[in-house]
Formats: structure tokens, C-alpha cells, sequence
């Protein structure tokens, strides 16, 4: 359930997520970045490092976008 | 049985009550043979869905869908338990198959148990799910040793169709794989300790005299104990029924009070409590007579289905399910026409009990027009009520018919998608931060 999605995103210079282009499709522009959070977990086995940004894409679509600190992949989700 | 069955699922399924005093009753025995059959629900759908059984499984309860009933011992290796909620099972072991329970066709499964083994004697008891008690007195005459009613017990119930586990129960006896173990002594308790220490597809048998040093050896956990009781004892350092046996009754009785007699008694295999089975009611009969004779084969079916009604409310009918229906019909010019269904799965259901009565009446109607009919149910099985867990209410039976289009409904889509695509959302960690973690899904096969 609410499966990860790969994504790729381009950022600004402040890292903050400007267009994000999903495994089918073309890229959406980001309209608005609401709450950014970071989740780090799980250090006793595989550790879980992500930095989530809740966006709004053009369109109004709303998702979550996390990347994924230490391999550096990008991913979708719904909120 | 309710209380008794509570008490009977912390610590063993043996919850009879001992009956010393009890009035004559002519359906009573005190030798008694015990038929369990382990985890009876989850081998019901290892029948169903074979895959099960190579791959740990479990059961959800059927009042809260977040907590497990009954557990395969490929779960139990992986630390899976009854009672732990989904999310901990998931946890200890990724690969578990959960299941959604199906009572009504475990209850099924069930009667279909019970009528194999009232085969062999009148005297039959349910106990709990896949478990019962067959009252063998004066067996002896048609089958011999006890061995040989045991025997006859398998025989049986090999030919009564019942499906558990990866097989049908054709392998039952002397299979290793077989799920069901059968216990023979005098009185219920002592049958029930003895199945439940038989081989899977075996027999334990304890003559007559050998109860106590059978019993003496057996953890304390074979007795009706709830979890208090059960610590008190082991905290005076007893762990087998022999050493309780070994204390004076009254001491016993003074920690213990009523229920420590109880204990005492059935530790030291002098309480022996009958098998007491229950008589089967006389035929019930419901008839019509036409004002004129009628040949149309709808107002036949209706009067049928009206007719049926009307036997079903029937009091006698009460606690019973059809498993034999006869239609009579007295034809003009002095004819006659009779048709007989045996229901394969025993019901009180109506459309159920008329479905093949109605291919009859389609395929080889009266040759004339009828006079008079009359239904006659002939024989029965043990109402859902008897057999103790869930179908005994309207809201299960409803369950049960949203069961049934669900099924039909999901047989179709696999039909069409040649898989199923039906799964179900379950709740697995709802607390995670990651929200991927919070919900699972499972195969869906209603």
C-alpha cells in the first residue's frame, strides 16, 4: 500500500524541488512546497534517512516527495 | 458449554463437567472415544487452498480482523502466536499468509464430522470446533475391542467426504500426515488426554483401570485450568497430574475450593463423566391438499417452497439442519410420486433445501396432476447452534450469504483476468512514519 514511486526531480540551488518527472509522464513544475520533514529511522539495522517536501504540482495534483539521503534517489508518494 | 469452553481454550479443549449423580439417560455412555482433529479451522482452508500449506499461515479472528485465531506450525516456528495482532505478526514473519475466517463452512465441515461419527453410535457430544466425544458403550458387540470402534471411527469418517488439510481424509488411518488423533478410555477426560497425546492419524486407548497411571504422567496443562490456578499450582511446585493425585484430596480442596475437587478428581482418574448425546428429532411433516388438482410445475414449486417454510418453523426443528428431504405427492386416479434429497452440507435454509428438489421437479415431474403434497424432513444434523462458534446468529448467516456472492463474484473476475486481483487492506504498522509501512495487503479469496 501507497507503494514508492522512483521520480526524478530537478532542484533549485537551495535543494528545494522545482520539477518532478515520474516513471510515465511528463515532468510536472512544482507549484508550491508546504511542510518539509525528515524522517530518520532504523539505525539498528537498515537505516532510513529521507528528507519529504509535501508539494503541490501544476495541475494541483498533491504529493509527497522524499529523497532519499543516502542513496540519493528520488520518490513519490501520496500524502 | 460456553464457560466450559472458555475456560477449556486457556489450557487444553477439555472442559466436561463431572457427573456422578447424573439421571439415567439412555443416549449416555461412560467409555467414551474423543475425535480432535488440532487447528480444525485452518486445515479447512489447507483444503481449500492448498498453497497454505507450504507457507506459514494464519487465521484472523473473526470479531476483530487485527488479531490472529489459529496458527500453522510453519507461523509458530517463525514466533507467530495466536492472539498477536496482525502488525506483530507481520513483523516476526514477512512471508505469513493471513486468511479471513469462514465460519460457516468450518461449522459445515463440521457437522459433516459429527454425522460420520453418529454413524457409529448414537451417543456423539461436540466439544469444541474439530473436536467431539463418541459414547461407545456396548460397542463391544458390533466392533470388538476398542481398537476395532476406533477403527470403525476412522472407516467412517474417511467416507463422510470431510476435507482437512492437503487431503482429503482418505489417508486418514495410520497416516502420519493425517490431522486427526483419536483417544479412547473411560469417561470423557481420560479420552480427551489420550487423543490429545495420540500420534497425528493415530489412536491412544487406556483400558479400564489403567486411567490413573496413564493420567499420572500427563502435564497439568490437560486440565480445565484457567491461566490463576494453572500458576498457583506450578508455584507448589506440581507439574504433572500424577503429583496433584499425590496430594490428599482435601488438601486440595482447601486451596482450591470446589474447583480444586474438580481437579483433584479428574488428576486421579476416579471422576468419570459421561458422553451424553442428544436424541434426533422424529420426522417433520408439512402438507397441502388442492382444492383441484394441479399439474403446473410453478404453482408446484411454489406450494413447495411454502411447504418448506412451514416445516422449517417447526419447533421439533429447532437446533437441527436438514440433511434428508422427501416430497410426496399423491396424484389423481390414485398414483403417486416421490422424490428423496440428501443434502450434502446439512441446512435450515430454504432456497438451499429446495434447490434439488426443483431439478427433480424439472427433470422427472408427477405424471399427473397432483392431489396432495407433503414435505418430510427425515433426518438432521446438529444445528449451528450445537456446534458452539459463530454461525449461530441471523447476522452470521447474512455474513455467510455476502460470503457467497463475494465468492461468486471473485470467481468471475478470475475468470475474466485469468488471476484474482481481489486483495484485502489491512492495517500492519498504522503509527509508522513511513507511510508505505501503515497498511499491507493480502489476497483476497472470500
Amino acid at each position: 500500500m501507497n507503494r514508492l514511486r522512483i521520480a526524478e526531480v530537478e532542484v533549485d540551488a537551495n535543494g528545494m524541488p522545482l520539477i518532478v518527472k515520474r516513471e510515465s509522464g511528463n515532468g510536472k513544475r512544482v507549484e508550491a512546497v508546504g511542510e518539509m520533514w525528515r524522517i530518520d529511522d532504523e539505525w539498528w539495522r537498515d537505516p532510513i534517512a529521507r528528507r519529504c517536501y509535501e508539494v503541490v504540482l501544476d495541475g494541483g495534483g498533491r504529493v509527497v516527495l522524499y529523497e532519499d539521503l543516502i542513496s540519493g534517489e528520488w520518490f513519490v508518494q501520496k500524502p | 458449554m460456553g464457560t466450559g469452553l472458555a475456560i477449556g481454550a486457556i489450557f487444553g479443549i477439555y472442559s466436561g463437567p463431572i457427573e456422578t449423580a447424573m439421571p439415567r439417560n439412555h443416549l449416555a455412555s461412560t467409555t467414551a472415544a474423543c475425535c480432535w482433529i488440532p487447528l480444525f479451522a485452518l486445515r479447512c482452508e489447507e483444503a481449500r487452498r492448498p498453497e497454505l500449506t507450504s507457507q506459514p499461515s494464519a487465521l484472523l479472528a473473526s470479531d476483530t480482523a487485527r488479531r490472529l485465531w489459529q496458527v500453522s506450525p510453519l507461523a509458530r516456528r517463525a514466533g507467530v502466536k495466536p492472539g498477536m495482532t496482525v502488525s506483530q505478526a507481520i513483523g516476526l514473519c514477512h512471508s505469513l499468509r493471513l486468511c479471513e475466517p469462514d465460519p460457516v463452512h468450518y461449522d459445515e465441515q463440521f457437522a459433516r464430522l459429527l454425522a460420520a461419527l453418529s454413524e457409529v453410535s448414537p451417543v456423539v457430544e461436540p466439544a469444541e470446533l474439530g473436536g467431539a466425544y463418541v459414547g461407545t458403550d456396548g460397542l463391544g458387540g458390533l466392533y470388538g475391542e476398542p481398537e476395532g470402534i476406533v477403527e470403525e471411527m476412522q472407516l467412517r469418517i474417511v467416507d463422510c467426504g470431510l476435507r482437512i488439510g492437503n487431503t482429503g481424509v482418505e489417508s486418514t488411518i495410520r497416516n502420519p500426515q493425517s490431522a486427526i488423533r483419536v483417544g479412547w478410555g473411560l469417561g470423557k477426560f481420560v479420552a480427551w488426554v489420550a487423543a490429545s497425546r495420540a500420534q497425528p492419524g493415530g489412536a491412544v486407548i487406556v483400558r479400564p483401570g489403567d486411567e490413573a497411571q496413564f493420567l499420572s504422567a500427563q502435564p497439568l496443562a490437560v486440565l480445565p485450568l484457567d491461566s490463576d490456578t494453572h500458576r498457583r499450582l506450578r508455584q507448589l511446585g506440581l507439574k504433572t497430574l500424577g503429583q496433584l493425585a499425590a496430594l490428599p484430596e482435601e488438601a486440595v480442596v482447601s486451596q482450591f475450593g470446589g474447583a480444586g475437587r474438580r481437579l483433584w478428581r479428574l488428576a486421579a482418574g476416579v471422576a468419570v463423566e459421561r458422553v451424553v448425546g442428544r436424541e434426533t428429532p422424529e420426522p417433520i411433516v408439512a402438507a397441502i391438499t388442492f382444492f383441484s388438482p394441479v399439474a403446473e410445475r410453478e404453482l408446484l414449486a411454489r406450494a413447495l417452497d411454502q411447504l418448506l417454510e412451514r416445516a422449517l418453523k417447526h419447533p421439533r426443528r429447532i437446533g437441527w439442519r436438514v440433511q434428508v428431504v422427501r416430497v410426496r405427492a399423491e396424484l389423481e386416479h390414485g398414483a403417486s410420486w416421490l422424490v428423496e434429497a440428501i443434502l450434502k452440507d446439512p441446512s435450515a435454509d430454504r432456497d438451499r433445501i429446495a434447490a434439488p428438489l426443483r431439478t427433480r421437479l424439472e427433470q422427472a415431474p408427477p405424471t399427473g396432476a397432483v392431489e396432495r403434497l407433503a414435505v418430510e424432513f427425515t433426518a438432521f444434523a446438529p444445528g449451528a447452534a450445537d456446534l458452539q462458534l459463530f454461525a449461530r446468529d441471523a447476522s452470521a448467516a447474512a455474513r455467510a450469504d455476502r460470503r457467497r456472492a463475494l465468492r461468486t463474484a471473485a470467481r468471475e473476475i478470475k475468470l475474466r483476468l485469468k488471476r484474482s486481483l481481489l486483495y484485502h487492506v489491512i492495517e500492519v504498522q498504522p503509527w509508522s512514519r513511513l507511510p508505505e509501512r501503515r497498511y499491507a495487503l493480502i489476497d483476497y479469496e472470500p
